[in-house]
C-alpha cells in the first residue's frame, strides 16, 4: 500500500515537474470566486459536510469558496441566492441545492444575470423539469447538476441486509425474511430513489418481504418510534424481524435504540443498515450494531469544485453529459479504518482533489470511488500505518 | 183536572232538572278529550317517529364518521405513527354523542383509544375496517370503533314530548274555550230562546216566535219553528173552533151550549131579565134522509141552519146539538107571550118549503120552549127543561111550540120516576098481566084471551101499558117484558087447561124490536116446553110498522114463529100503513081491525065502507077478522052483518087479573068445537 503510494506519489512529482500542474495553470489563467447556497442548517452534519469538502477542494484547486447558508429556510435561500445573483461583482459559479425546488427562481435569476450555476445533490424535478429542458438549453448559464446515485445505494443497503439474514437463516415462521423500511419522506427525489432501491432489490428476492415502509421524516426519534411500534406489532403477528432498512444514519440509530430497547441485541438478532457516513453510524459499525452505513455523497461538494476547476479550464464535463451522478459506496467493519478518521475529523484537506481532474481528452469522465478517494488520501501524521 | 196537573208539572220537573245537560257541554265533553287524545297520540307519533329517525340518522352520522376516521386513520395506523391515530381519534371526541372511540390493527391489538365520558345507558357502537391502499397494495390495515351513546337524543325527545304536551294543552284549552263561546253563540243562544218561546208558549198557549237572526241551519231552525208555532196555533185556533162547533153547519155545537149557558147569567142586564131558550127537533128528519139520501139530509140541515140565522137577531144565540137538534136562545124578552111569538117565529121560518132532488118539501119541526129568569139558580137545566116541553110538543101535537108549564114538568117528573122504576118493577113483579077476552060475535062465545101488561106502581097505582111502554122500550127492557108476558101467558094457558078450557088462545103483543130477534123462536117453544103448553095455543099479535122496518127478518120470524104453530094476529090495522100487500106477503092468521074505525059505527058510513072492504079482503084471503073496542051492540051487530067473525071490548069484558078472568070464565059456557074449527091449519111439521 504505502509503495503503491509512492509510486504515485514519485509519478505525481514528476509530472508535476514535466509539465506545468494544473494549480498553475489554474492559477495563471484565473482564480476562481463560487458562491454556495447552503439549503441545510448550521450543525446539520450532511450540509455542513458539503460545504467542508467544498472548501478544502477549493484550496487545492484554486477556488475561493463562498458558503452562505439557509438555515433550513427556502424563503432565507432564495434571498440569499437572488441577492448573490443581483451582486455587482458577481461570482464565476453559483451552486445551488434544488431542495423543494426553492432554487428554481434563483436559476432563473441567474441566467438573466449571466451567472453560471451548478445544482448539486437535487437537481429540478416535475414542472420545472418539463418547464426548463435539460440544462444549457432554454437556462444556458444552467451548466448542469451533480448528484448522488441513492437507489443503487438503496440496493445495496438492502442486498446487504438479506445477505445477512440468510446467512444467519433469521426466517419468520412462514419462511419469509421479514425487513422493516425506513424512509425519510415519500415526496423528494433523494428519498424516493433509496427507497426504490430497497424495493428493486426485495423484488428480486422471493424469499424477502418488507413488511411495512414506514416513514421518520428523516429524524431518530420517529424512527424510534415507527419501529418499537413495528417490532411490537410483529410480535403480536408472530413475525421474526431480520433486517431493518433505514434511509438515513439517524434513522438507523433510532431504529437501533427501538431495537435495544425491545431486548433484541442488533447485529446478533437483527440486522441494521443506514446511510450517510455519519459518525455515530460508524461508531455503531465499529461496535457492530450496525452492519454498514452507504452514503460518501458529502463529498459532491468537492466534487462539484472539480467540475468547475476542470470546466473553468477548459475541460467542460458535458463532454460526457452536464449530468454527473456520483455512486455511493458502503462502509463496513471491513473498511471502517480507511475513512472513519477522515469523517470522524473532517479532515478533508487530506484529500488531494486535484487528482480527480479529468485527464485530458475524457472531459467528464471521472473516478469517485471510495478506492478512488482512499488512494487520494494523505497519511495522517504520525499514524501512518 | 187539578190532579193532572200536578202530575203533569212533577213529570216537567222530574225530567228537566237532573237530566238537563247543555248540548254545548255535551259537545265539549264528546269532542275536547277526543281533540286532546289525537293530539297528544299524533304527536307522541310524530315525536317517535322522528326519534326513530334521529336514532338512524345518528347511527348513519356516528358510520359516516367511522368511516371518515377510518380513511384519514389508514395511512398513519400502516404506517404506524400511532400518536398520529391517536390524535385524529381525539378530533372525532369532541361529537357529544361520542363516549368512547378505538382503533385496533390487524393484529385486534388496541392501537389508540379514547374515552370521553363514563358510557350511560343505551349505548351502541359502529365499528368499520380500516382500508390501507396506495399504488401498489390495498390492505386491511385495522378497525376502527366508536361507542356513542343516544342519550342526547332521549333527553332532546324527551323534552320536546313534554313541550309538545304543553303546546297540546295550552291548544286544547284555547280550543276548549273557543269551542265553548262559539257554540254558545252559535248553538246555546238561538235553542234558548227557541226554549223561551216554547216556556211561553207553554204558558199561556199563545204562539211566541224565537228571536234568532242569524242566516245559519240554527236561523233557519228557527225561522222554521217560527212558522210551526204559526201553524200550530192556526191549527189550535182551528181545533178549538172545531171542538165548539158543528163541521156540518158552522152553527156552535153542544160543548158551546154548555158553556155559553155559563155566561148567560152574567152577560144578562139585570136578574130579573128573561131567556127564552127553544129547543127545535125537525119533524120526521129520518124520513128526509131515508128518502133523499144522506147528502140530502146534511143539505136539508144546512137550509134549516141559515134559515134559523135569518131568522135571529144579532143577540140571539143558535146551535146544532146533533142530529135535528137545534137549539135558539134570546137572551131577552119581555114575557112569556113573546117568547111564543118569537118561537112560532122560528117555526114558520122553518117551514118554508125547500126544493130536495126537485121535490118540494115542507119542512116541519117542534119547539119546546123554556123561559126562564136570567138570576134562576138551575139555568143550566135549560137544555133539559125545554126538551120536556119538546117531548110533550112531539108526542102530543108535533109541529107546534109547547111552553114548558108545571104540568108538563109534573108530566115529566112522572115519567122520570116510572122509568126509573122500571128495574124494580121487574124485581118485584109489579108488572102485571091482565086478560081481555075475545068473542065470537056470533055465538058470544069466548074463543080467546088477550094478554095486556099493567104496572101496578106502589104509588101511582096501576098504571096503562100507553104510558109505560114507551119508557119501557126507551130503557131497552121490551125483550124482559116480552119474555115475563110469555112466562105469564103460559102460565095462564096451564091454568085455563087445568079449569077445563084447554083450547083457549092466548094473544100476545110483540113490540117491533122483537120481531128482529131471531131467539125468540126458539125461546117461545122453551118456554111452551117448560109449562107444557102447546104453542098453537099463542097468538102473537104485531104492528104494520114492526114489520115496516124490517120486512125479511120480521118475515122470517114470523115463519118461525108459526111453523111452531103459534098463530100471527096484525094488530091495530087501518091506523098505519093499511098495506094490502103486507097481508098477502106475510103470514098472518087474523088482522084486527082498530078501534078507531068501530068507535064510529054504525054512525060512520066511511068507517063502515072501510071496515067492509077489510072484511071481504080478509074473507078472500082467509084471514079471521077481529074487531077491537067493541063497546056497544050495535057496534057488534055492524060487525057481525060484515061478516067479522070475532070482537074484542068493554061490551064483552074489561082486561082482569088471570084470577077475575078464570072466574068470570066459570059463567061462560065454553063451545071449543067452534074454537077448534076456526084454528088456522097447523104446519104439517107440526101436525105430525
Amino acid at each position: 500500500m504505502t509503495g503503491l503510494l509512492r509510486i504515485l506519489l514519485a509519478v505525481g512529482m514528476a509530472c508535476g515537474i514535466l509539465v506545468p500542474p494544473d494549480g498553475a495553470v489554474a492559477a495563471d489563467a484565473k482564480r476562481l470566486n463560487i458562491v454556495f447556497v447552503n439549503p441545510g442548517k448550521t450543525g446539520e452534519v450532511y450540509w455542513d459536510m458539503v460545504a467542508q469538502t467544498m472548501q478544502a477542494a477549493g484550496r487545492k484547486l484554486d477556488a475561493h469558496v463562498e458558503v452562505l447558508n439557509s438555515e433550513r429556510n427556502y424563503r432565507t435561500m432564495q434571498e440569499l441566492g437572488l441577492g448573490v445573483v443581483a451582486r455587482g461583482d458577481k461570482p464565476d459559479f453559483l451552486i445551488l441545492s434544488n431542495e423543494e425546488s426553492a432554487a428554481v427562481p434563483i436559476l432563473e435569476a441567474a441566467e438573466a444575470a449571466g451567472v453560471r450555476t451548478l445544482l448539486l445533490s437535487n437537481t429540478l424535478i416535475g414542472d420545472d423539469a418539463a418547464r426548463l429542458g435539460p440544462p444549457r438549453q432554454k437556462l444556458r448559464t444552467w451548466l448542469g447538476d451533480i448528484t448522488t446515485d441513492l437507489q443503487t445505494a438503496g440496493a445495496r443497503m438492502a442486498n446487504a441486509l438479506i445477505g445477512a439474514a440468510r446467512a444467519e437463516k433469521w426466517q419468520s415462521p412462514d419462511g419469509k425474511i421479514h425487513i422493516l423500511g425506513i424512509g425519510g419522506d415519500e415526496i423528494t427525489p433523494a428519498s424516493i430513489a433509496r427507497n426504490a432501491g430497497l424495493q428493486l432489490a426485495v423484488a428480486a428476492a422471493p424469499d424477502v418481504v418488507v413488511d411495512r415502509m414506514l416513514f421518520a421524516n428523516w429524524t431518530q426519534s420517529e424512527a424510534e418510534q415507527v419501529t418499537t411500534n413495528y417490532l411490537s406489532w410483529a410480535a403480536r403477528k408472530q413475525i421474526r424481524p431480520a433486517g431493518i432498512w433505514a434511509g438515513n444514519d439517524p434513522m438507523a440509530l433510532g431504529a437501533l435504540r427501538a431495537v435495544t430497547a425491545a431486548g433484541l441485541t442488533p447485529g446478533g438478532d437483527i440486522q441494521l443498515v443506514g446511510l450517510n457516513w455519519s459518525e455515530d453510524a460508524l461508531r455503531e459499525i465499529k461496535a457492530g450494531r450496525l452492519l454498514l452505513t452507504d452514503g460518501g455523497h458529502f463529498l459532491l461538494g468537492g466534487w462539484s469544485i472539480v467540475l468547475l476547476r476542470d470546466y473553468a479550464d477548459g475541460c467542460d464535463f458535458a463532454a460526457t453529459s452536464p449530468r454527473v451522478e456520483v455512486k455511493t459506496s458502503a462502509i463496513t467493519r471491513d473498511n471502517l479504518a480507511a475513512v472513519g478518521d477522515l469523517i470522524k475529523t473532517r479532515a478533508f484537506d487530506r484529500i488531494d482533489f486535484t487528482r480527480f481532474r479529468a485527464r485530458a481528452g475524457r472531459c467528464g469522465q471521472y473516478d469517485f470511488s471510495i478506492d478512488a478517494l482512499i488512494s487520494s488520501l494523505t497519511p495522517l501524521e504520525g499514524t501512518a500505518d | 183536572m187539578q190532579n193532572r196537573d200536578d202530575m203533569t208539572d212533577r213529570d216537567g220537573k222530574q225530567a228537566a232538572r237532573p237530566r238537563l245537560r247543555s248540548v254545548v257541554r255535551a259537545m265539549i265533553w264528546a269532542t275536547v278529550p277526543v281533540l286532546l287524545l289525537v293530539q297528544l297520540l299524533a304527536s307522541a307519533g310524530v315525536e317517535a317517529s322522528s326519534f326513530w329517525s334521529q336514532i338512524r340518522q345518528l347511527d348513519a352520522r356516528i358510520a359516516r364518521v367511522a368511516e371518515s376516521r377510518a380513511e384519514l386513520i389508514a395511512e398513519p395506523l400502516w404506517k404506524m405513527r400511532y400518536d398520529q391515530v391517536t390524535g385524529v381519534l381525539n378530533e372525532i371526541m369532541h361529537d357529544e354523542t361520542i363516549a368512547a372511540a378505538a382503533v385496533y390493527d390487524d393484529t385486534g391489538t388496541a392501537i389508540a383509544r379514547v374515552v370521553a365520558r363514563p358510557a350511560g345507558q343505551a349505548v351502541a357502537e359502529v365499528s368499520r375496517p380500516i382500508n390501507y391502499s396506495n399504488g401498489n397494495m390495498s390492505v386491511q390495515a385495522g378497525r376502527i370503533a366508536i361507542a356513542y351513546s343516544y342519550a342526547t337524543l332521549y333527553s332532546d325527545t324527551g323534552s320536546r314530548l313534554a313541550l309538545l304536551l304543553v303546546v297540546g294543552l295550552l291548544a286544547t284549552f284555547a280550543t276548549l274555550i273557543a269551542m265553548r263561546i262559539s257554540a254558545n253563540i252559535f248553538i246555546g243562544k238561538p235553542l234558548a230562546a227557541m226554549m223561551s218561546a216554547i216556556q211561553r208558549s207553554k204558558q199561556d198557549g199563545r204562539a211566541y216566535p224565537a228571536e234568532v237572526r242569524s242566516s245559519n241551519e240554527f236561523g233557519q231552525l228557527a225561522h222554521a219553528f217560527n212558522a210551526m208555532q204559526h201553524t200550530t196555533s192556526g191549527a189550535l185556533d182551528r181545533l178549538g173552533h172545531m171542538a165548539a162547533h158543528d163541521p156540518l153547519t158552522g152553527l156552535p155545537n153542544r160543548r158551546s151550549l154548555s158553556e155559553h149557558l155559563m155566561t148567560l147569567s152574567n152577560d144578562a142586564g139585570s136578574p130579573d131579565s128573561l131567556i127564552a131558550f127553544c129547543f127545535i127537533d125537525l119533524d120526521d128528519f129520518k124520513g128526509i134522509n131515508d128518502t133523499f139520501g144522506h147528502d140530502a139530509g146534511d143539505k136539508f140541515l144546512v137550509h134549516i141552519s141559515e134559515r134559523l140565522r135569518d131568522a135571529v137577531e144579532p143577540q140571539d144565540w143558535v146551535a146544532r146539538l146533533g142530529g135535528d137538534e137545534f137549539v135558539v136562545i134570546r137572551p131577552e124578552v119581555s114575557n112569556e107571550a113573546t117568547a111564543q111569538r118569537f118561537a112560532r117565529q122560528l117555526l114558520d121560518a122553518i117551514s118554508e118549503p125547500i126544493r130536495l132532488h126537485d121535490k118540494q118539501v115542507v119542512p116541519r119541526a117542534s119547539i119546546g120552549l123554556a123561559v126562564r129568569r136570567a138570576g134562576d139558580p138551575e139555568l143550566s137545566h135549560l137544555p133539559a127543561l125545554a126538551d120536556i116541553a119538546l117531548y110533550h110538543a112531539k108526542s102530543k101535537a108535533p109541529g107546534t111550540v109547547a111552553v114548558l108549564d108545571e104540568t108538563l114538568q109534573r108530566d115529566y117528573r112522572r115519567r122520570r120516576d116510572l122509568e126509573l122504576a122500571i128495574p124494580t118493577g121487574f124485581a118485584e113483579g109489579q108488572f102485571e098481566v091482565w086478560y081481555q077476552s075475545q068473542v065470537d060475535l056470533v055465538s058470544h062465545d069466548v074463543v080467546g084471551l088477550e094478554a095486556l101488561i099493567r104496572w101496578r106502581h106502589p104509588e101511582h097505582g096501576v098504571i096503562g101499558p100507553g104510558e109505560f111502554l114507551p119508557l119501557i122500550e126507551r130503557s131497552g127492557n121490551n125483550a124482559q117484558l116480552t119474555r115475563y108476558v110469555l112466562t105469564d101467558a103460559c102460565r095462564a094457558l096451564k091454568r085455563l087447561a087445568a079449569a077445563g078450557r084447554p083450547q083457549m088462545r092466548i094473544a100476545i103483543n110483540l113490540p117491533p124490536s122483537e120481531l128482529a130477534d131471531h131467539s125468540l123462536a126458539a125461546e117461545l117453544r122453551a118456554t111452551c116446553a117448560r109449562f107444557d103448553v102447546a104453542a098453537s095455543l099463542l097468538e102473537l099479535e104485531i104492528t104494520e110498522g114492526s114489520l115496516i122496518n124490517n120486512i125479511a127478518s120480521a118475515s122470517e120470524t114470523l115463519h118461525r114463529l108459526r111453523r111452531l104453530g103459534a098463530t100471527i094476529a096484525l094488530d091495530d090495522f087501518g091506523t098505519g100503513y093499511s098495506s094490502l100487500a103486507h097481508l098477502r106477503r106475510f103470514p098472518l092468521d087474523k088482522v084486527k081491525i082498530d078501534k078507531a074505525f068501530i068507535s064510529e059505527i054504525p054512525d060512520s058510513a066511511e068507517d063502515k065502507a072501510i071496515v067492509g072492504v077489510i072484511a071481504s079482503l080478509a074473507g078472500t084471503l082467509g084471514l079471521t077478522l077481529v074487531a077491537e073496542g067493541i063497546e056497544r051492540a050495535e057496534q057488534a051487530e055492524a060487525m057481525r052483518e060484515m061478516g067479522v067473525m070475532l070482537g074484542q071490548g068493554f061490551l064483552y069484558h074489561r082486561p082482569q087479573p088471570l084470577e077475575a078472568v078464570l072466574e068470570w070464565l066459570k059463567e061462560q059456557p065454553a063451545r071449543e068445537s067452534r074454537v077448534l074449527a076456526d084454528s088456522p091449519p097447523i104446519a104439517p111439521e107440526f101436525a105430525a
